[in-house]
């Protein structure tokens, strides 16, 4: 019977589910029980749902299976909790793929998994993605198709990506605002070495496409720190949108062509600036569990350090003055997944001028999750809509918050509400202080 | 077999809490099979989920004119088999009724839904000074309804007193849907015959709470905790006796054996407890600034002079949450040494501990069974941890001989079948070791008066 097949994926990872006794200290975690209060829609019901399936009492293209492990925000704010230690997040992902096996997810994530998978496609949408960016196209875009019914999807993704516009009001420094410099890694004029390594950096794909200027921030913010950056060719998106979407086949295959890149480039580090990719890279090991390639992810997994850690490691070096109060919130995916919180508010620290204002729930996840405001787009705007107030509630100048998911959906809320509102990683406003103090002529 | 609600009740139901909040289909009631106790497995019938009492009180009457058996649920975090669903009935789940509704910071009380969690009501009053003071294990994910049903207990019960000594008011809904209204504003409220009082601790079986008042305390000034190792669980229980018997008031005592200590230490909660101790002692005392280091001390020393191997003192805020977190989360981090956990609960007086604990060791070994011990030491409270698989039949019969020797020999040195987390159905069957059939005919007596045809929590407490 088919169903035993295809739980295949689930069957193995029957150690994986052993742990969990069913104590419920994750629930009070969950984004969605929290609002939905359905056992179903709770971590230790997830894990319920796979242990019926492993079981055989389950069908993976059940609707309770497809729509309750669909509807899971994949945050791992249930990780951190669990006394036992249930490796939820890889579960989920093995449950993903479970349940897209049996029936397949919806045409929008298909296809976009299949773009972010191809270098090529992957350019063409982010060139048509800066062209909308420029003038402010997207946001008049927002706000006339606010008018029009059934137009919420595309709505939703032109406020996201209106929300990847620079900050003007950080950028009010050296660089002239749109410029995006190119191959800032070969240009910058190296500060002396303080004998911390070399790296290399995870360029991406919807970093590069809309955040280079948070990938050239981390080059140069490094160079600074006395980090010797180095240029890393024929890398390839982390695959981490594949692997929270179940296509781990697809994750494989870019995790491999990153393996590849990285080991050529000889770094002692692979740094990222995204949280959700950093999460994704460290856990490279587990993705090839039992594969020939398993050795060589841990070795490159075991590398794999988010850009604060490194940047907390040496201080950072104090740079000139920004005069701003800036609303931080934890990505789920450094927080949960890497438990990093200190290390990017050190960052900030090292920037005067600066106040950081942590929000209130900042552990908790704002709902972007990939495209959850698309595909849910209900309970999303519930999720998101928290998060928005409780950054209205600290009134800051900009938003700030070091994962591009999350900085596209606190800044597409916003939008969405008719205001505009900045947001930056924690390098931008380094990167800006250290232009401000002259660090780059 | 579970049989499924007929559309005409499922509708009737819809109408009242929406769409979305019924639960019908078997494939996503699986999910409720269980609550904390996951040796027992029953699938309900369907799940209702109100956010009211309003809504509350019509369930209850749509279940009322249907004949359909209630079975209450808060966060399912029970260790007694308390929210076990019956197949004809239907879950009243707590889960949305999870709003604080008011907090009087002058009369030190608060109003809340059911399904406030125990640790978001401190939170809430910690600006005010406040706090409440019940703290299961499970203070971070369990509800208030949840506590009241079960009268819950936690670690500075043996200073503060459990549940009931904190309830003050209570909105029932009765089985056939009536609201009732019972205490309220304050202890001194309650005239007459004390239902608050017996409303809490009733498993479910009376009615479903829907709000509470709760009575808070000011936050304590300072705290001070000692953890004392030592190289066997007797010398522990010495050490105790000797706190207590000294005239020291400890906010809480608790013993966690040598295979608990295995298991916090790989987990996350890992606390730095020795991983060779026979047993490791904590001991809380609280209160004013004044005097604590005195009582500190002489703690100190009547673990040194019971055989103590080292004892350390929490320095900071930080310390004593990490020791502390050995100790609450416990039961999860055994998840690591056996896919499925019996949590025992029963109570023994306190000097009677290290023999009944040597015996517990014996059963363990009889039975070819892993047991690992953690408990209120102070109040004499045990909770024998029976690690097992589920999978295993022959096991888990095993498992059912030696709860019950554990349970008989608690009430042979004069302790009884339960500390803190109530019968449900896992005490069921040791009732008659400490009710005669009187006392068994006056519970049921009592029971019958607040749900006459016996359709809330049905199986439960007693038959």
């Amino acid at each position: 019977m088919t169903t035993v097949k295809l739980a295949g994926a689930m069957e193995a990872q029957r150690e994986r589910l052993l742990p969990c006794v069913h104590c419920g200290f994750c629930l009070p975690a969950c984004p969605t029980y929290n609002r939905l209060g359905d056992e179903n829609d709770s971590p230790r019901g997830r894990l319920h749902l796979m242990q019926a399936v492993v079981e055989g009492r389950l069908d993976p293209e059940s609707d309770a299976f497809q729509v309750h492990i669909d509807r899971c925000l994949g945050c791992r704010a249930c990780e951190p909790v669990c006394p036992s230690g249930v490796e939820y997040g890889t579960l989920l992902e093995l449950a993903r793929e479970t349940s897209s096996n049996a029936r397949p997810p919806d045409p929008l994530t298909r296809g976009l998994l299949r773009v972010m998978a191809s270098r090529m496609l992957r350019e063409i949408l982010f060139l048509g993605g800066r062209a909308l960016r420029v003038m402010g196209l997207a946001s008049a875009m927002v706000s006339v198709l606010g008018r029009i019914r059934f137009a919420g999807k595309l709505r939703f993704a032109l406020a996201m990506l209106s929300a990847t516009r620079r900050s003007v009001r950080l950028g009010q420094g050296i660089m002239a605002a749109g410029m995006e410099p190119q191959d800032t890694e070969t240009k910058i004029t190296h500060a002396p070495r303080v004998g911390v390594g070399s790296v290399g950096i995870l360029r991406g794909c919807v970093q590069d496409g809309l955040y280079r200027r948070v990938n050239d921030a981390t080059a140069r913010t490094l160079d600074v720190n006395g980090y010797d950056v180095r240029a890393v060719t024929r890398q390839d998106c982390c695959g981490a949108l594949h692997a929270h979407g179940g296509a781990l086949t697809a994750a494989r295959n870019l995790a491999t062509r990153n393996i590849k890149a990285f080991e050529r480039a000889g770094v002692d580090w692979v740094v990222v600036s995204a949280a959700g990719c950093g999460a994704t890279m460290k856990e490279y090991g587990v993705l090839f569990e039992g594969d020939p390639m398993e050795e060589r992810a841990r070795a490159f997994s075991a590398k794999v350090r988010d850009v604060s850690e490194l940047l907390a490691e040496t201080g950072p070096r104090s740079g000139a003055s920004v005069d701003c109060a800036l609303a931080y919130d934890h990505p789920c995916h450094l927080m949960h997944a890497q438990g990093i919180t200190s290390e990017p508010l050190k960052v900030l620290e090292a920037v005067p001028g600066v106040e950081v204002r942590v929000i209130a729930k900042a552990d908790e996840c704002c709902g972007g999750a990939g495209i959850y405001g698309m595909t849910h787009p209900d309970l999303g705007s519930r999720i998101g809509g928290d998060k928005i107030a409780a950054v209205r509630d600290v009134g800051a100048d900009l938003v700030c918050t070091p994962n591009p998911g999350c900085m596209m959906q606190i800044g597409a809320g916003f939008c969405l509400e008719g205001d505009v509102q900045e947001v930056v990683h924690p390098v931008e406003v380094l990167d800006e202080s250290y232009q401000r103090a002259g660090y780059y002529r | 077999m579970t049989q499924t609600l007929t559309s005409r009740v499922a509708d009737r139901l819809r109408a009242i809490v929406g769409d979305d909040q019924v639960i019908t289909h078997p494939d996503r009631l699986v999910a409720y099979e269980s609550d904390g106790l996951t040796a027992y497995r029953v699938v309900p019938r369907a799940v209702v989920l109100p956010e009211t009492t309003d809504q509350v009180s019509e369930v209850l009457r749509v279940m009322h004119d249907e004949g359909i058996d209630v079975v209450p649920r808060g966060a399912g975090t029970g260790l007694s088999g308390g929210a076990l669903p019956t197949p004809d009935g239907v879950i009243v789940g707590t889960a949305r009724m999870n709003r604080i509704l008011s907090i009087n910071e002058q009369n030190r009380l608060a109003r809340v839904q059911t399904g406030v969690v125990n640790a978001r009501l401190t939170e809430a009053t910690a600006p005010y000074g406040l706090y409440y003071a019940p703290d299961p294990a499970s203070q971070s994910t369990c509800t208030l309804g949840g506590n009241v049903a079960e009268n819950s207990g936690g670690p500075h019960c043996l200073k503060y007193g459990v549940t009931s000594r904190y309830v003050t008011g209570l909105t029932v809904v009765m089985a056939d849907g009536e609201v009732v209204r019972l205490g309220g504003a304050g202890l001194e409220a309650v005239h007459g015959l004390d239902l608050v009082g017996l409303f809490v601790g009733s498993e479910g079986c009376f009615g479903i709470a829907t709000e509470i008042e709760v009575r808070l305390l000011p936050k304590v000034e300072s705290i001070r905790t000692l953890l004392g190792i030592f190289d066997t669980m007797e010398a522990a229980g010495h050490a105790v006796t000797d706190i207590i018997g000294s005239g020291l008031m400890p906010a809480a005592v608790e013993i966690v054996d040598n295979a608990t200590i295995v298991a916090v230490e790989a987990s996350v909660f890992s606390a730095g407890y020795p991983v060779d101790a026979g047993a490791a002692l904590v001991v809380e005392f609280d209160g004013t600034e004044a005097g604590l280091d005195d009582d500190a001390d002489r703690a100190e020393q009547c673990c040194l002079s019971a055989g103590a191997t080292k004892v350390i003192r929490a320095t900071s805020d930080e310390e004593r949450i990490a020791l502390w977190k050995g100790r609450k989360k416990a039961f999860g981090a055994m998840g690591r040494i056996a896919p499925d956990l019996l949590v025992q609960d029963a109570t023994v007086p306190r000097t009677r501990l290290p023999e009944v604990l040597a015996r517990i060791t014996e059963i363990g070994r009889e039975y070819d069974l892993k047991i690992a011990n953690v408990f209120h030491a102070g109040d004499g409270n045990l909770h024998p941890n029976i690690l097992f698989d589920r999978q295993n039949q022959e096991e888990l019969e095993r498992v059912e001989k030696a709860s019950r020797e554990i349970m008989t020999l608690c009430v042979s040195v004069g302790g009884t079948i339960t500390g803190e987390h109530g019968v449900g159905v896992d005490k069921r069957a040791y009732m008659p070791l400490v009710y005669n059939d009187v006392e068994m005919d006056m519970l049921r007596s009592v029971r019958r008066v607040f749900d006459p045809d016996g359709r809330l929590n049905p199986g439960k407490v007693v038959q």
